[in-house]
């Protein structure tokens, strides 16, 4: 097995179907802003579809689905539990003003 | 006995079969993405701690100015990548008018902000002001994440300038061109949840 300069990637005529694919997820999203849904509602929308974009992205743009699997386990899963983690520790930095010690 | 049988263990092929220039752009993506998810996840706390946030964008100009220039990113992302397919034939003459388009493109992205950012000055917001009366966070957190993509957009034209003229010179190879192109997809990523989040989130 050798490395590659070039990973493989599919036709430009895929390209274009997921630009299009993307910008109508782009209007999906402002659209969504003006509908009267919940702040919560909306909030967990737009992260779906902005996740769904970045995994395409992912997946096309930066052909990480052409390159061998170990790339994609190496370096993703480990970000996403950073982020786990961000979620987990930024709402606890909330309540740390409280955890002070009293001023004598 | 040769070189190649003493460092032979030292020069086993990669993993991921893909060169290191490749590997090391896509270490610094991750250090990236966490870099822009810290800012963002920060930003989500203060945006939903805070009881006196003000939502300055209306819908014209600036929800119809980010879209544009959501699409503008978009746009440059699939220049970038018929860039990188006339790279790999090595078409020369396409690959430089692939990139020129994407430096054009990047250069209108910036420009767009930059005059986003001019008139939002003009009407009294900073990184410590708030012309609305409500929490300053609201500039401060605006500008640090969105100067933060931009600086990653100028960075990104700067690169994709060098790379063009170090491969019409025969300098640099459509790895290179491919690596940038990268990096490039990566800012075209971060903004798909900038748009979302920073702005669509603070609708008038």
């Amino acid at each position: 097995m050798t490395t590659t300069e070039l990973s493989s990637g599919p036709t430009f005529k895929i390209y274009v179907a997921v630009w299009m694919g993307m910008v109508v997820i782009a209007a999906i999203e402002a659209w969504l802003a003006y509908m009267h849904v919940s702040r919560v509602t909306l909030l967990a929308t737009l992260l779906v579809l902005a996740v769904l974009e970045a995994a395409v992205a992912l997946r096309y743009f930066m052909h990480l689905k052409y390159e061998v699997p170990l790339l994609f386990w190496t370096l993703i899963p480990g970000l996403v539990f950073a982020f786990v983690m961000m979620n987990q520790f930024w709402a606890d930095s909330a309540r740390m003003s409280s955890l002070r010690f009293p001023i004598p | 006995m040769t070189a190649g049988d003493v460092h032979g263990a030292a020069m086993e092929p990669s993993p991921f079969l893909i060169q290191s220039k490749k590997l090391t752009v896509w270490l610094f993506i991750v250090a990236d993405a966490a870099t822009f998810g810290a800012m963002l996840f920060g930003y989500g706390y203060l945006r939903f701690g805070s009881p006196n946030w003000t939502k300055p964008f209306n819908f014209s100009p600036s929800i119809i100015n980010a879209f544009v220039m959501t699409v503008i990113l978009l746009t440059s992302s699939l220049t970038m990548l018929g860039g990188v397919a006339a790279a790999r034939e090595g078409r020369r003459a396409a690959t430089m008018k692939w990139l020129a388009a994407t430096v054009l493109l990047g250069a209108l992205f910036a420009t767009l902000h930059l005059r986003e950012w001019v008139t939002m000055f003009h009407d009294g917001w900073s990184l410590t002001a708030n012309p609305l009366g409500g929490s300053v966070l609201v500039g401060a957190t605006f500008f640090s994440i969105t100067g933060l993509h931009l600086l990653h957009v100028i960075c990104g034209v700067v690169a994709i300038i060098v790379i063009a003229i170090g491969f019409g010179t025969g300098k640099f190879t459509a790895g290179h061109v491919e690596t940038t192109g990268l990096y490039w997809h990566f800012v075209d990523l971060v903004w798909m949840f900038v748009f979302p989040l920073v702005y669509l989130l603070n609708l008038r």
